[in-house]
Formats: C-alpha cells, sequence, structure tokens
C-alpha cells in the first residue's frame, strides 16, 4: 500500500526522487529558467578563475529537487514549510537522490501535522542537502 | 578579514513589486522536470481548482532574484550589491520557507528584504549574511516568509 498523509506515520519513508545526470546543459537551462545568471555554474573559465576547478550546480537546483519530492507526495497546497542546508557542492555530472522521513505527526490547532526531515545526496553518497518539511494534514 | 559591508545590518530594502509570467514560470518548471500540469497547462490547473497555473515551492527563490534585478532597472540597490556579495567567492548557505498561501501566474507581489546580521564560521574560514525577504500579495497579505543565509568561502578550503 502507498504511503498517503493520512497513513504516514513516524520512521515511514516517502518514495525516492532521482534527477539528473546534472550536465552542464542542466546547468544553463536553470540558470535561464531561474534568473540566476551567476557565472559560477555556467561559465569554466570563470569558475578556475575563482579557485574551483569546474563550475557546480545551482544549491536551488537541488532545493528544487527536494521540493518537487514533497508536493508530488503531500500535494503543493498541503506544504506549510520547506527548508534546504546546502552541505556539498554538487558537481557536473551528478545525479541526486532524494529522500524524506516522517520524523514527526502531530495535533496543533484542530490540524494534523507531518514533519519531514529530507536529504538529496549524489553518487558516491556525499549528501550535498539537509533539509524539512511541514506538511498540514487536514 | 570578511568581505561583506557589515555596516548594513538592519537595512530593509525598499518594496520591489514583481509580477509571476505564466511563460517564464513553464520554463521554470519544465527545467527542473515537473510533470503536474498544474505547474504547465492553465486549463488543467483550472480543472484542478486553481485561477492559473501554481508556482513551484521553489519558484519563490526566481521571485526574489527578480525583484533584485528590478531594482536594478529602477536605479535602486538590489540587495546583493548593498551588502557586497562577491560572486566569486559566494554559496548558498541555507534557503527557508514558510507558505501563507499559494502565488499563480499573473499574481504580483511585494518583495522587501532585510539584512538581519552577520556572523563569522569555520574559525573565520567564512563569513555568513543572514538574509529575510518577504512577498505580500496586494489582497491575500504575506504568501512566504524566507530566511536565507549567503556565504563568503574566504579561503580555498573553505570550498566545500
Amino acid at each position: 500500500m502507498s504511503l498517503t498523509l493520512q497513513s504516514a506515520r513516524t520512521g515511514d519513508m516517502l518514495p525516492e526522487h532521482r534527477f539528473g545526470p546534472i550536465t552542464r546543459t542542466t546547468l544553463a537551462l536553470y540558470a535561464g529558467a531561474s534568473g540566476d545568471h551567476n557565472s559560477i555554474h555556467i561559465d569554466i573559465d570563470y569558475a578556475r578563475a575563482a579557485g574551483m576547478d569546474d563550475v557546480f550546480a545551482h544549491g536551488m537546483l537541488t532545493m528544487s529537487q527536494l521540493g518537487r519530492l514533497v508536493s508530488d507526495w503531500a500535494g503543493q497546497p498541503n506544504v506549510v514549510a520547506l527548508s534546504s542546508r546546502f552541505t556539498a557542492i554538487t558537481p557536473v555530472g551528478a545525479t541526486l537522490t532524494c529522500t524524506g522521513e516522517i520524523t514527526d505527526r502531530f495535533e496543533k490547532d484542530a490540524a494534523y501535522f507531518l514533519r519531514l526531515r529530507l536529504s538529496a545526496t549524489i553518487d558516491d553518497g556525499t549528501q550535498t542537502a539537509k533539509g524539512d518539511a511541514l506538511i498540514r494534514v487536514s | 578579514m570578511g568581505i561583506f559591508d557589515r555596516s548594513t545590518t538592519g537595512h530593509i530594502t525598499a518594496p520591489v513589486t514583481v509580477t509571476l509570467e505564466r511563460g517564464a514560470m513553464i520554463f521554470f518548471a519544465e527545467t527542473i522536470g515537473e510533470t503536474d500540469p498544474i505547474y504547465l497547462d492553465p486549463t488543467a490547473a483550472h480543472a484542478a481548482g486553481h485561477p492559473d497555473i501554481l508556482a513551484p515551492l521553489t519558484y519563490i527563490a526566481v521571485i526574489g532574484t527578480e525583484a533584485g534585478k528590478t531594482a536594478h532597472r529602477l536605479g535602486q540597490t538590489d540587495f546583493l550589491d548593498l551588502i557586497r556579495a562577491d560572486l566569486r567567492v559566494l554559496l548558498h548557505g541555507n534557503e527557508n520557507y514558510s507558505y501563507h498561501g499559494p502565488l499563480y501566474a499573473g499574481d504580483t507581489v511585494d518583495v522587501r528584504t532585510e539584512i538581519v546580521g552577520f556572523v563569522d564560521a569555520k574559525g573565520g574560514q567564512l563569513e555568513i549574511a543572514k538574509i529575510r525577504q518577504t512577498m505580500t500579495h496586494p489582497e491575500r497579505g504575506l504568501v512566504v516568509d524566507i530566511k536565507r543565509d549567503l556565504i563568503h568561502r574566504l579561503s580555498h578550503e573553505a570550498a566545500a
């Protein structure tokens, strides 16, 4: 049986979400679509001059996938809060694996809420983002 | 030695008005791989009870960036310029959204940015700017409250 807002309990895991591989084209498109034109993500010459080996993905591209993980499962109108802390750089070529775990279910002001712990990791297991979400069940 | 202009602590920028454009929202939704038609197709969004396509959860950051560009066009100072962010060494530390209601294509919001303060981390290898933004709809009021940490890496070892 698939996990629903009503059936979810502490310790349950959301269906895993994967995104990638993140190519240079992905980064170019994300720069255009997000309006974040910071050259560090799209221009290798600029990145090298700034002391990096290569361009790297926008943190918000990773958070967008944590957002998809949560909204696909919970339905966006039920999402009360979403946060992400970026813990490592996401290199070109990485595929993101996004996971979510129910860490709490509580009642407040006559409504039920679920608290989720979110994580994004890349192929070698490095965690690139940690996150949290709060969902209103009813 | 930091780069951020710490004298800007407490500064609140003039509100900037941004209108959510449907085409730009669809481009964003497609780029992040959205397949749910409530983000892509006005007819499907209507059928699902929405007045127009819905802004994805992280489209908030796009509106924030657009607010900065709009400020520039109006001859005002974008908060990134205000705090003297150096894009060569700028990293995104974290991003937090508290949603008070949905945003749709065609909506207009007022974006306000507050420079909350600055802290040092990792023995001075990093400095962090703490930013707060709010987006307010003229009829629906506050739609999202945003907290954001932006980081300068002050040594190469601090890159990751």
